[in-house]
């Protein structure tokens, strides 16, 4: 039989909707794979489907992830879904297909010697530290306008991740983080929850914001100095030692953090 | 001393920055406590780093102390009062501005407020007070707030700071009172014991209100620490890790501190300055056998002894005590209790664990072993698997001791790192009384 790649966008609902597909055609292991649009290497004797992505699909297959994987399983599928890897949807697809055929789905993670389960284990640990990072190493600049905004450049799509702990940080205040790479922001109104907003496609609405985003309040410049002049003299120069400091905060993140520019 | 009328924020900033960096802690861990929606902060029960200095170290807290402006004489300190500094003191209010402009912009995650004595130690500790009563009413901040307990301040500030702050510590200093009498002539043991004794037995009757009643109330949350200073004074590492031991078991510290003394004096009854930098490898060792203590089940003389008080150079604490208790090995991996399996080199409390709830499933080999994280060329000399040793070996001090130096035995990254200086790694640990050496340890 010709194996079914299911071709679907980089996204949660794109990948989860291609699960569903699949799962809905009884596929099984081998019998099908998923390729994200713009990752695609074409493969000989094989049929190809467009996927049709809904949020409805995408929830019917978190549903049947959550009841017979359980929470955890969820967590890193979900996780592994925004990483920046193009086989991401395939190990999710495999580790899907592989818990079906255990007798406890819910012991699925601890199927190491799985590939796709490991490759979900390993994106998922990928994800998880570069949103842990991100809650450490992002910074907030006010703009004029009084919005605390935060340019962040992740090779994961961790915004998810990561803007439910500033919800609960600084729910008065109105923010928003950037994501650069993804062209994607989370927006919190005070008060209210946070939603994600896909950037614009329009060049002359983005270099309208962008233009935004340079005008800073009259403050601004003086707390990054003061910041600055703060991580400076908290060191002690007996104990030097650049080496550490990078193993802790790696040269990466750097770009975006007021105290290295 | 130089007192500076109407000073810059940032000016001050710097000044107050520069004399507290010399406090160890910045963790902001201990307390989970989510916003309510009404203000601004909350914290994570594992604390979050938020930037790293250039010595490597974790940046998590605004660490600044109220002021410099200090009464007193403690002779490693540069702010002593007879130093010739810069003196600065902040208002409650700069403080809060600084803690909320650096807060909403995820600096920092909480305020680590010292002070100097400034008058007395009740005026300081007043002082201490309005500022974090403001910073938790005025501008509702729920982040984590770390402050020192002024020695000599009254129980009731004490009392009433406690109710506001997240970790209180109050400085042990040194290590013994002897010590302390010669270095810092104003502080007592006594002193610095009370305020410990009363955080200790305030947060105990909290915990019962708290049981109660939900809504009472925390009194210091993420409980109290201390920090003493390392190789100021003669102490033996066996002295120091008795300290430390007794602090944790009759005072329920949550955390010891042990900062390398940086030389900052010159005074008579400090050791002489050589180009040796602070004792690192000392500090590292002492943390490892601290986090012995708290986590492996040791205690302190089974690690060191009159006769052999201080940790060896080339080993970590627990590679050190299996060394000389080769008696106790090799251990049944498959069999050997969680405690026994903790006491062996190249097994790490979490390798403890998994090999305790993998093995339900049939017995492991030494591969099983590698994917549990167990580092095995630490280990093969001191266990068996299913009776068997990983390779022929002899367990015998000489041998094992030869055999893991070739295996590179690593000195730390904390240590090893610091680039500008080459180590001399046999150098005595000892403190030489007619030598009076900075003891290195390196
Ligand atoms: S009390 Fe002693 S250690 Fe504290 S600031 Fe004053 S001189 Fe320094």
């Amino acid at each position: 039989m010709m194996k079914t790649v299911y071709v679907c966008t980089d996204s949660v609902t794109g990948i989860f909707s291609a699960v569903y597909d699949a799962w809905k055609a009884q596929k099984a292991e081998g019998e099908c794979e998923i390729a994200l649009c713009g990752f695609m290497e074409q493969q000989l004797f094989c049929n190809y489907a467009e996927v049709e992505e809904t949020e409805k699909k995408a929830a019917a297959v978190e549903h049947m992830i959550r009841k017979h994987m359980g929470t955890l399983a969820w967590h890193d599928i979900y996780q592994a879904a925004l990483s920046a890897d193009a086989g991401k949807g395939d190990a999710v697809l495999g580790t899907c297909l592989a818990a079906r055929k255990l007798k406890d789905g819910k012991k699925i993670m601890e199927h190491l010697g799985h590939p796709k389960v490991r490759k979900v284990f390993e994106l998922s640990r990928r994800v998880g530290n570069e949103s842990h990072f991100l809650v450490e190493f992002i910074r907030f600049r006010e703009l004029e306008s009084g919005v605390m905004y935060a340019p962040i450049t992740p090779k994961s799509h961790v915004l998810t991740c990561i803007a439910p702990h500033f919800t609960d940080r600084f729910p008065l205040e109105n923010w928003m983080i950037h994501d650069k790479t993804h062209r994607a922001f989370a927006v919190h109104e005070a008060r209210k929850k946070w939603v994600l907003v896909q950037e614009a496609y329009d060049e002359t609405q983005k270099a309208g914001y962008n233009e935004y985003f340079q005008r800073l309040s009259e403050k601004e410049i003086e707390y990054e100095e003061l910041f600055k002049s703060f991580c400076k003299t908290i060191a002690i120069k007996e104990r030097e030692n650049p080496v550490c400091q990078r193993g802790h905060l790696p040269l990466w993140y750097r770009p975006n953090m007021v105290e290295f520019s | 001393m130089r007192i500076q009328e109407s000073m810059s924020v940032y000016d001050k900033l710097n000044i107050l920055t520069d004399a507290a960096k010399y406090d160890v802690a910045c963790t902001s861990s201990g307390v989970s406590r989510s916003n309510d929606g009404t203000g601004i902060g909350n914290c994570k029960l594992a604390g979050i780093c938020h930037s790293f200095s250039s010595d490597g170290r974790c940046i998590s807290l605004l660490k600044i102390l109220f002021t410099n402006e200090c009464i007193y004489d403690c002779k490693y300190c540069i702010n002593r009062r007879s130093n010739d500094v810069k003196r600065a003191s902040f208002t409650p209010d700069e403080i809060c501005t600084l803690m909320m402009e650096f807060y909403r912009r995820n600096y920092i995650e909480g305020l680590f407020l010292s002070s100097g004595v400034l008058k007395s130690p009740d005026y300081t500790m007043e002082l201490i007070y309005a500022t974090l009563y403001k910073l938790r009413h005025e501008h509702n901040f729920q982040g984590y707030i770390h402050v020192k307990a002024i020695p000599g301040a009254s129980q009731e500030l004490i009392q009433r700071v406690g109710f506001l702050t997240d970790r209180m510590s109050v400085n042990l200093e040194l290590p013994t009172a002897e010590s302390l009498k010669l270095l810092a002539p104003n502080k007592t043991r006594k002193n610095i014991l009370t305020p410990m004794r009363l955080v200790q037995d305030g947060m105990a009757r909290n915990k019962q209100e708290v049981a109660l009643y939900r809504n009472s109330p925390r009194f210091v949350p993420a409980g109290q620490s201390t920090q003493m200073i390392i190789g100021a004074t003669p102490e033996t590492d066996y002295q120091i890790m008795q300290v430390a031991e007794s602090l944790y078991q009759k005072f329920e510290l949550k955390r010891v501190f042990y900062s390398a003394f940086v030389h900052v004096n010159e005074d008579t009854n400090l050791p002489a300055r050589t180009d040796e930098g602070p004792p690192l490898l000392r500090e590292h060792r002492l943390y490892q056998a601290d986090w012995l203590l708290r986590y492996y089940h040791f205690q302190a003389d089974e690690l060191l002894s009159e006769k052999n008080p201080n940790f060896n150079v080339l080993f970590d604490p627990k590679c050190n005590w299996a060394l000389k208790h080769l008696e106790e090995f090799p251990v049944e991996v498959n069999r050997a209790d969680y405690k026994r399996l903790l006491r062996v080199p190249g097994i790490g409390y979490k390798s403890a664990g998994r090999i305790v709830r993998a093995r339900r499933f049939g017995n492991l080999d030494f591969a099983d072993l590698k994917k549990i994280g167990v580092v095995l060329k630490r280990a093969l000399y001191f266990i068996t698997c299913s009776g068997r040793m990983m390779y022929p070996t002899k367990i015998e001090e000489d041998y094992i001791t030869r055999n893991l130096l070739n295996a590179g035995e690593k000195l730390p990254q904390e240590v090893v790192n610091m680039g500008y200086r080459q180590l001399s790694l046999f150098d005595d640990v000892r403190f030489d009384a007619d030598k009076v050496i900075r003891q290195s340890g390196m």
